[in-house]
C-alpha cells in the first residue's frame, strides 16, 4: 500500500499496530523537559506535539556506547548483530536525511560497518513532516526541506484533522500494508491539500545564502578569523553530540582484569584530546583549529568526498550551545571573510 | 536595566581609554531570542555590543584561566606580559573569579571586575512550560512583573518576576556583589534567607530514595563533559576522567562509569563551587547536578563554616589541615 | 559480511630489544589461523592495529615484507597504555591483528625505476618491509638501483641493526648508515639525514623516492630531494596521525577531506602539499 489516510485522532490505532508488529518501536517521549527517542511499549509514551527532538535520532542507529566484541582472558567473542525488527517512528525529514548522509559514511569505501548497517537494514523509518520550523531551522538552505523524502521509508503529512501516510520505499509499502484495514485511500483533494501544505512549509524556514559555499570554504583555512569565531567555544562537545550527522567515535577497551569488552562511543573533534598524538604532539592544539575543523568537515570536505554538506540544519547545536555560537553565523562571516587574508 | 546596561557601555569605553584593560569579556545580544552570549571587545568602540538585561545567564569567570595561561616564547626573549583583562560579572560570577585568584589561577592585580547588581535572570524553560511549550513571542517586564506573550493571540499570561527566575537565583545569598573593583547601579534582589531549604529537602529523603533520585537525574547523562567544560573551577590540563594509565573513568554509558564521572566531578567542587548553576544550564539532557553541589556546598558550609568565593586570601578548608578538623567521620561512621 | 572492527587472533612468537634505551621493540607475531594469514594479504607501507584486549588497539606500520612467510614484524616504541602492556608481554601471549590497513607504497608505479629510500629514526619500519621486499629475489629484477639513506640520533637507536649489516654487504643496493651524533666504538657516518642524502646525492632520473621520518627530518630533507630533481609526484611520505578505527568511519585522523588511514597513510608530496597543514 503506497498511500493512506487516517483521522488524526485515530494516530494511537496506528502506534499500537506498530508496537504489535515489531520487535522494537521508537517515538519521541518526553523525559524532564526534554523530547528524545526511546524504546516505547505503548502509543501512550509517545510526544506527538514536538517541533523537533532535543536529541537527535542518531543514537538508534551510532548508540553512545556498543560492544564490538567482548573478551575474557585473551579470548575475544563477537558480539552478535541485531536482528530486530524495528520501526522508528515521528522522526523529522531532517534527521532522516541525515541518517543518509551517514550511510555514505559507514558503508561506503572498502570497508562497510556492519553494526551501522544491521541497524538501518532492519528499522523502517517513518517521518513526520514538519508544519512548523524553529527560528533556528535552516534545512532549506543546506538541500533539504520540511517535507524532504530523503531517508523515510514512510511520511506522515498532519493536514487539518488527516493524517496523510505515503510510502516511498518498498519497506515502508510492506509496512503500510500491515494497516490496510484502518487506512482508507486518500481522495484527491486530500493529494491536493498535501501540495499546498509542501509549499507553505518549505515558505516558512528561514532562508539563508549558501550559495558557492563550498568554494568560498576552500580559501578559509588560513584565516586569523578562525581565532575570534572560536574564542567564545567552551570546547563541550554538545554541538557534536546533538548533531544528527556528527559521527566521530572513539574505541576503547573497558575489563575488570579478567573479563571486558571492546567498545565505541561517542567522541567529539572539539575535545582536545581529540587528536592528541601518543608523542604528545598535536595537530589541532586549540580550540580555533577544533573550530575549523567541524566547520570545514561539513561545508567543505563532505562536499569533496561524499558531494554532499553534512549538515541538515536542523539548528540543534545552535539552540543548545551554552554560549550561542551559531553555525549560520558562522558560515555567513567566513562566506564574507575569504579573500581578507591571513 | 537599561540605565545599567548604559552604565556598564560607559565603563568599558573608560576601562579603555584609561588603558586599564586590554580585553573585557561581558554580554552581548543573542542569535536567538531570550538569549544573550559572552563577547570579547578590545576597544572602546565595541562597547557598544555590551548589553545587560535578564538573559545574562552565563558564568563569564570561565574564560578567565585560559587568558592567563603561560604563552610560549622563545627562549631567550622575556617571557610575554599577562594580559589586562576585565569582566562583566553578576555577583556568583565574582564569587568565581575571587575563587579562581583563590586558587592561583589568574593574577587578581591583572583583573578588572565590574560587578553589577542582580535581580536573578530568567529561565526561558519556566516561561515555556507556563505556556505549556506554546511559542512564546515577547517577554516584558515591568518592575516585579513579567508578560510573557504566545504566538497564538489567546495565548499570554503575567507573573511574578520570581516564578520565572532560576532556582539558582531565588536561592542566592548574596545578589549584590561583593568585592569588585567597579559597582556598576543597578537593582539586585533581596538574598535568599532560606538558601538552603532544598537541601534540607533532599537530606530527609531515605539514603536509598536519595540514591534512587541521583541515579534517575544521572543515568541520562550522554557523557558530553559540557558540565566539566562550562565550569570555572574545571580548569585541570587533564582532568581525571580523561586519564587512560590508570582508567578512573570508562567511556560509554555504562552507570558506574557515568556515576564515578559526576561523583568525582561534583566532590572535586566541594569547597569551592559557588552554585553559579553554570553546569545545569549547560547540560542538555537536564539532569539537576545542581542538587548535588548544593549538597555538598551546604555540607562545607556546616562543618568548616566557610562558603567559597568571597575572600581571595582564606585558607580552602579541604586544602587545609587543622588539628581541631571534625573526625566523627571516622570515630562515628 | 565482514566486521572490521574483529581483529584476527595472533600469539606473540617472539621479541628483540631493538636499541640501548630499551623502548623499542621488533615484535613477531604468529596467526593463530592459517585462513587468517591467507587473507592478511599485504603490501609494503601498510599497517595494522594491534590489539591487547583489556588495554585497547595501536596502529604501527607493518615491518615484515610479505615476502617473508609465516609471521608479521611490528616496531614499536612504548608510549602508552597498549604499547606499555605490549612491551611488558612475554612470549606466547594472545594478541589481535587488524588490518591490513591503509594504501601500500606505490609498487606499480616504482616498477622499472630507482628507488631512493631515506629514512629517519622509528619511522623506518615500513621502509625496512620495503627494502626487504624490492630485494626478494622474485621482485629486485622489477627496480633499478636503489639507493637507502638512514639515519638515528645514536648508535644505540638504529633498527634493525642485523639487517643493516645483511643489506652493507649486499651489492645491489647502495646503503648509507649515519648518526647524529656518534658515540665511543662508531665507526660509520656522523651527520643529519638530509645532508647525508646530498653528499650521496642520488639521481632523480627515473627515480622514485620513499621518505619516513619524524617532521623535523622530513622538513630539510624535502627540499634536498627537490633540489636533486625529484619533483612532488615522484616524492611518497608516509605520515603518522593519532587513529582508531582505521578504515575511514571514526572521524579522526583526517587532514582535510583525506583519512591518513585509508587514503594513506603514504601520500605523495605534492597531494601534501595540497592538503591544509594540519598534521
Amino acid at each position: 500500500m503506497e498511500q493512506g489516510i487516517l483521522a488524526k485522532t485515530d494516530m494511537k490505532k496506528f502506534i499500537e499496530l506498530l508496537i504489535k508488529d515489531h520487535r522494537k518501536v521508537f517515538a519521541p517521549v518526553s523525559r524532564k523537559g526534554r523530547v528524545l527517542f526511546t524504546e516505547v511499549s505503548s502509543a501512550d509514551e509517545v510526544k506527538l506535539d514536538y517541533r523537533n527532538t532535543d536529541l537527535s535520532p542518531k543514537g538508534l542507529f551510532l548508540p553512545q556506547c556498543e560492544a564490538i566484541c567482548t573478551f575474557t582472558g585473551d579470548a575475544f567473542q563477537e558480539v552478535p548483530l541485531t536482528k530486530d525488527k524495528q520501526v522508528v517512528f515521528g522522526m523529522r525529514p531532517c534527521d532522516a536525511a541525515a541518517l543518509s548522509h551517514l550511510d555514505r559514511v559507514f558503508t561506503e569505501g572498502s570497508q562497510k560497518d556492519p553494526c551501522w548497517l544491521a541497524r538501518r537494514e532492519n528499522t523502517v523509518i517513518i517521518s513526520i513532516a514538519c508544519s512548523d520550523p524553529l527560528d533556528s531551522c535552516f534545512c532549506t538552505s543546506v538541500d533539504g526541506s520540511p517535507v524532504a523524502k530523503k531517508g523515510s521509508d514512510i511520511m506522515v503529512y498532519t493536514i487539518d484533522d488527516t493524517l496523510l501516510f505515503e510510502a516511498f520505499t518498498e519497506k515502508g509499502k510492506a509496512l503500510l500494508t500491515l494497516a490496510s484495514s484502518f487506512l482508507k485511500k486518500p481522495k484527491e483533494s486530500a493529494l491536493e491539500a498535501r501540495q499546498k501544505y509542501e509549499s507553505a512549509a518549505v515558505k516558512k524556514v528561514p532562508a539563508l545564502n549558501l550559495a558557492d559555499i563550498k568554494e568560498k570554504l576552500r580559501g578559509c583555512f588560513d584565516l586569523t578569523l578562525w581565532s575570534s569565531i572560536a574564542e567564545r567555544c567552551l570546547g563541550c562537545g554538545v554541538c557534536t553530540y546533538l548533531c544528527p550527522t556528527c559521527h566521530c567515535f572513539d574505541i576503547t577497551d573497558q575489563t575488570d582484569g579478567e573479563r571486558g569488552r571492546r567498545i565505541r562511543s561517542w567522541d567529539s573533534c572539539q575535545y582536545s584530546l581529540f587528536t592528541l598524538h601518543a608523542s604528545g604532539h598535536n595537530p589541532r592544539p586549540s580550540k580555533k583549529e577544533r573550530m575549523r575543523q567541524r566547520i570545514l568537515h561539513k561545508f567543505l570536505y563532505a562536499q569533496d568526498n561524499f558531494k554532499e554538506t553534512f549538515c541538515v540544519g536542523c539548528g540543534r547545536c545552535i539552540r543548545s550551545c551554552p554560549v550561542n555560537l551559531d553555525i549560520k553565523e558562522t558560515i555567513a562571516v567566513l562566506a564574507a571573510g575569504t579573500g581578507k587574508g591571513a | 536595566m537599561e540605565k545599567t546596561e548604559q552604565i556598564i557601555r560607559e565603563t568599558a569605553k573608560e576601562l579603555f581609554n584609561s588603558g586599564r584593560v586590554e580585553i573585557l569579556i561581558g554580554y552581548e545580544k543573542g542569535t536567538l531570542p531570550f538569549r544573550t552570549r559572552p563577547v570579547f571587545i578590545r576597544n572602546a568602540a565595541e562597547a557598544d555590543r555590551l548589553v545587560w538585561n535578564s538573559w545574562c545567564s552565563n558564568n563569564l569567570a570561565v574564560y578567565l584561566p585560559g587568558l592567563f595561561e603561560q604563552k610560549k616564547h622563545k627562549k631567550n626573549e622575556a617571557p610575554p606580559l599577562p594580559p589586562k583583562v576585565g569582566i562583566v560579572a553578576k555577583s556568583c560570577d565574582v564569587r568565581s573569579v575571587i575563587n579562581l585568584v583563590r586558587e592561583h589561577q589568574i593574577p587578581r592585580q591583572n583583573v578588572v571586575i565590574v560587578g553589577v547588581p542582580c535581580s536573578g535572570m530568567l529561565d526561558a524553560a519556566k516561561i515555556k512550560a507556563l505556556l505549556d511549550n506554546e511559542v512564546v513571542t515577547e517577554v516584558a517586564e515591568d518592575g516585579n512583573t513579567v508578560s510573557i506573550t504566545g504566538r497564538s493571540r489567546s495565548s499570554g499570561t503575567k507573573v511574578k518576576r520570581d516564578d520565572v527566575v532560576f532556582n539558582a537565583c531565588l536561592e542566592c545569598c548574596s545578589p549584590m556583589p561583593e568585592g569588585v573593583d567597579l559597582l556598576v547601579q543597578g537593582t539586585a534582589r533581596n538574598a535568599s534567607q532560606n538558601k538552603y531549604d532544598r537541601v534540607k529537602e533532599f537530606e530527609s529523603m531515605a539514603p536509598g530514595e536519595r540514591w534512587n533520585y541521583f541515579l534517575s537525574e544521572i543515568s541520562r547523562c550522554i557523557r558530553c563533559n559540557a558540565c566539566r567544560q562550562v565550569c570555572p573551577n574545571c580548569y585541570c590540563k587533564e582532568c581525571f576522567a580523561d586519564q587512560t594509565n590508570p582508567r578512573w573513568v570508562d567511556a560509554g554509558d555504562d552507570i558506574s562509569d557515568i556515576m564515578l564521572y559526576h561523583i568525582g566531578r561534583i566532590f572535586h567542587q566541594a569547597g569551592r563551587c559557588v552554585e553559579c548553576d553554570a553546569c545545569t544550564r549547560a547540560c542538555p539532557m537536564g539532569i539537576d547536578i545542581r542538587t548535588f553541589t548544593q549538597k555538598l556546598a551546604c555540607d562545607v558550609k556546616d562543618l568548616y563554616n566557610f562558603v567559597p568565593g568571597f575572600s581571595p586570601e582564606e585558607p580552602l578548608p579541604l586544602c587545609t589541615y587543622k588539628p581541631d578538623d571534625k573526625q566523627d567521620f571516622i570515630t562515628e561512621p | 559480511m565482514d566486521n572490521p572492527y574483529l581483529p584476527y587472533p595472533v600469539t606473540l612468537a617472539d621479541f628483540i630489544i631493538e636499541n640501548d634505551a630499551r623502548d623499542l621493540k621488533t615484535f613477531k607475531l604468529v596467526f593463530e589461523k592459517k585462513e587468517d594469514e591467507n587473507r592478511f594479504s599485504y603490501l609494503p607501507g601498510q599497517f595494522a592495529e594491534l590489539s591487547l584486549f583489556g588495554k585497547g588497539e595501536s596502529p604501527i606500520g607493518i615491518a615484515s615484507s610479505p615476502t617473508e612467510k609465516g609471521y608479521l614484524l611490528f616496531t614499536v616504541k612504548k608510549t602508552g597504555l597498549v604499547t606499555g602492556e605490549l612491551h611488558n608481554a612475554e612470549v606466547g601471549k594472545k594478541m589481535g591483528v587488524r588490518g591490513p590497513l591503509g594504501k601500500p607504497f606505490p609498487f606499480e608505479k616504482m616498477k622499472g625505476k630507482d628507488i631512493v629510500i631515506v629514512g629517519g629514526g622509528f619511522a623506518f619500519t615500513t621502509l625496512r618491509s620495503a627494502i626487504t621486499y624490492i630485494l626478494h629475489p622474485d621482485n629486485r629484477a622489477g627496480f633499478g638501483k636503489i639507493t637507502v639513506v638512514y639515519g638515528a640520533r645514536t648508535p644505540g637507536e638504529l633498527l634493525y641493526k642485523k639487517d643493516l649489516g645483511e643489506w652493507g654487504h649486499d651489492r645491489r643496493m647502495d646503503l648509507h648508515v649515519t648518526v647524529d651524533k656518534a658515540t665511543d666504538g662508531w665507526k660509520g657516518r656522523e651527520g643529519l639525514v638530509p645532508n647525508v642524502l646530498r653528499d650521496v646525492h642520488p639521481s632523480s632520473s627515473n627515480a622514485i623516492a620513499l621518505v619516513c621520518g619524524p617532521p623535523i627530518m622530513i622538513r630539510f630533507t624535502m627540499p634536498v630531494l627537490l633540489e636533486l630533481g625529484f619533483t612532488g609526484e615522484n616524492i611518497f611520505l608516509s605520515l603518522e596521525m593519532r587513529m582508531k578505527c582505521g578504515i575511514g568511519k571514526c572521524g579522526r585522523c583526517n587532514i582535510g577531506h583525506r583519512f591518513v588511514c585509508t587514503d594513506g597513510p603514504v601520500f605523495t608530496y605534492q597531494e601534501l602539499q595540497s592538503l591544509p597543514s594540519e598534521y
